[in-house]
């Protein structure tokens, strides 16, 4: 028993990395421009068709395709708001109506890539089949890179963001759009640099992930719901709650699932939301978030 | 400037897709409109749709069906019964069919049967395995797919006598099927059954029931998974935690995209399934050989299903004289067996097929390979 849940513990901590990576994308944009991104999913789909794409297609190494797939989302983040961002938000209740807009814009990439790629099943590589035993646990190397990959992006952000002028004019306007530009921030800009910034960590995520979950068109919208749920328990906008919250999920999960049907485990997140949104409306970073 | 050029260029656009709906109306007046209904986001959808693609070609190519040219209207219903049940109603009261074909999930064709009913239309249901979905009582429901009691009842035996395993885990998917499956087991393993899970349909990671399940001990785990990523995936985590015991899929599961997904991981798996693409005889040939040439891939179970979901239906409106009167349309279903690529298939009088033959089917150096039983 003692194994089990030692292997579980390895299993939640792989898993909850993967929800946090893609939580980082959402969380960053709904902390500077307050804005929910639905398209989100897409783009770590995106990401995640590219490098499957360029391996199976290509011959290209899986290595390789990771920054390629980060920049695909990237452009894609970019042309989403050209089309369903910047044009509504400035306007009255912009806010809401980006809901609608960048829901469309999902359903718009997604519809693209099953007409053009089809729904896959597309494989991917990975960085190879080997496995880590240490004891009774054991990782397959893929997962080690996810949980590697998610612990230095956490770090690098957070230092980008304490200790760089970029970072420190994306706090800027995250606190306050309008005194940002009064003390010559370019709002725009940022705002423009931060959706890319979303992108890029969407389809960094989605070409780490897709060797461990395989390439589907639908792997976007299942995605999306549990990065939702990370960003608001751990307080939208902050790195580290995106982090600490995915792999505390990921851990509580594969925990109950020892005791529980997978089924019945998938509806501690949702407990746990709601739990939160009672207790701690803010989230539980509040603090450090911004 | 610009918003008038903008008015300008969508009234444009307006008379441009207005000329095109009148065009297409026009070119609707020779065809047979066949709806067909399969959550066309999953690959296991797509796969029938192609099937059914496959049929309407064929037929064209042989001179339609009373003169008309098969034309396919497909719809989406997303695993979803609310959507499926909208996407029945348009084709019938919007696209004006007379017949809808294909569809996977059972909870979504249980709740189309009303519908069809009350606008006298005919279901012919290619992949759903439910046991009511045939025990309706409206006459003109028709089901391809054997049911998963009539699987249960021939792979079972199969497991006992052969496979002799002394600890068995069942893992399913949360719908109908996968409940009634885990069902079936119980029923036919009783105290041999040391683990069984049902997980979510858009599950993707498996690593935390890959653990569970070894941790079963057992040395025969059976998957019923509809989607080869959930099945594949399911396998391949289970290799990651070192765990390989016997590993089969429960009947009708197992097709070519399996292997794709779980690698190196699927040698060995095996199930039990009612088509095999290498069947020898003109029809099968002519149906691997057109579907090959348009889709660069071997057909497998649920490509042959949507396929004869139209296949069956345009022989049968062929027969009946008729492409609007879907009660003379059932009893020559009823009424007669009909040729397929996997043999001749045969409605009873609540509308299940049944044909010939069983195959075994095992993954062998990465491919999936059928022998008859």
């Amino acid at each position: 028993m003692f194994d089990l849940v030692l292997q579980q513990l390895a299993n939640g901590i792989s898993t909850g990395m993967i929800y946090a990576l893609i939580a980082l994308g959402l969380t960053v944009v709904f902390g500077v421009m307050h804005v929910i991104n639905f398209a989100h999913g897409e783009l770590y789909m995106v990401g995640a068709l590219c490098s499957v794409m360029l391996t199976s297609r290509l011959g290209i190494p899986y290595i390789l395709t990771v920054p390629i797939a980060a920049i695909a989302g990237a452009l894609i983040a970019i042309v989403t708001d050209r089309i369903a961002i910047s044009p509504v938000l400035p306007r009255k209740d912009g806010h809401a109506l980006v809901l609608i807009t960048t829901f469309a814009a999902s359903m718009l990439i997604n519809e693209t890539v099953v007409a053009s790629a089809g729904p896959g099943p597309i494989p991917s590589p990975g960085i190879g089949g080997w496995v880590l035993s240490l004891g009774p646990v054991a990782l397959s190397a893929q997962r080690l890179l996810v949980i590697g990959v998610g612990l230095l992006l956490v770090i690098f952000l957070q230092l980008m963001l304490m200790r760089t002028k970029f970072g420190r004019s994306l706090r800027a306007v995250a606190q306050s759009a309008w005194a940002a530009e009064v003390v010559g921030v370019d709002v725009r800009k940022i705002a423009f640099l931060t959706l890319a910034l979303s992108g890029l960590l969407a389809g960094l995520a989605g070409a780490l992930v897709v060797p461990i979950v395989t390439f589907s068109a639908a792997m976007g919208s299942h995605a999306i719901i549990n990065a939702f749920v990370i960003v608001v328990i751990g307080s939208m906008g902050s790195f580290v709650g995106a982090v600490v919250c995915g792999v505390a999920l990921g851990v509580a999960e594969s925990i109950a699932s020892i005791a529980m049907s997978s089924d019945a485990s998938s509806a501690i997140i949702y407990s746990l939301l709601l739990v939160a949104l009672l207790l701690r409306p803010q989230g539980l970073f509040a603090r450090s978030a911004r | 400037m610009n918003k008038r050029l903008l008015c300008a260029a969508a009234a444009g656009a307006l008379i441009a897709l207005a000329w095109g709906a009148q065009s297409s109306d026009a070119s609707a007046k020779d065809t047979l409109p066949i709806g067909v209904i399969f959550p066309t986001k999953s690959i296991i959808g797509q796969q029938g749709v192609q099937g059914a693609n496959i049929a309407a070609d064929l037929l064209n190519a042989d001179g339609g069906v009373n003169g008309k040219e098969v034309r396919l209207i497909v719809y989406d219903t997303n695993y979803s019964p609310v959507e499926g049940v909208a996407a029945v109603e348009r084709l019938i009261t919007q696209d004006g069919v007379h017949v809808v074909a294909g569809e996977i999930s059972s909870t979504i064709a249980l709740a189309a049967i009303p519908v069809v009913k009350a606008e006298d239309a005919l279901l012919m249901l290619a992949v759903p395995k439910h046991p009511d979905v045939t025990k309706s009582d409206y006459d003109r429901v028709f089901r391809l797919n054997t049911t998963s009691t009539m699987d249960a009842a021939s792979f079972n035996d199969y497991l006992k006598n052969k496979i002799a395993p002394a600890k068995i885990a069942y893992l399913a998917e949360n719908n109908d099927f996968g409940r009634l499956t885990l069902d079936d087991a119980k029923k036919s393993f009783g105290s041999k059954i040391v683990f069984t899970d049902i997980f979510e349909v858009k599950q993707s990671d498996f690593s935390a029931l890959a653990s569970n399940v070894r941790g079963s001990g057992a040395d025969l785990v059976c998957i019923m998974a509809s989607n080869p990523e959930q099945s594949g995936n399911l396998i391949k985590s289970m290799a990651d935690v070192g765990y390989m015991p016997k590993r089969c899929l429960t009947p009708g599961v197992l097709n070519n995209d399996f292997p794709k997904v779980a690698g190196a991981a699927a040698e060995g798996v095996f199930s039990e399934d009612i088509y095999a693409p290498s069947i020898d005889t003109d029809l099968n040939k002519r149906f691997v050989t057109s579907y090959e040439a348009k889709y660069k891939s071997v057909p497998g179970k649920i490509e042959l299903l949507g396929f004869e979901s139209v296949w069956i239906t345009g022989l049968a409106m062929r027969k009946a004289g008729t492409v609007t009167d879907t009660k003379k349309i059932a009893e020559v279903l009823r009424a007669n067996p009909w040729p397929t690529p996997r043999g001749t298939v045969a409605f009873d009088k609540s509308g299940q097929a049944s044909s010939d033959h069983v195959y075994h089917v095992e993954v062998k150096d990465g491919k999936v390979v059928a022998t008859q039983r």
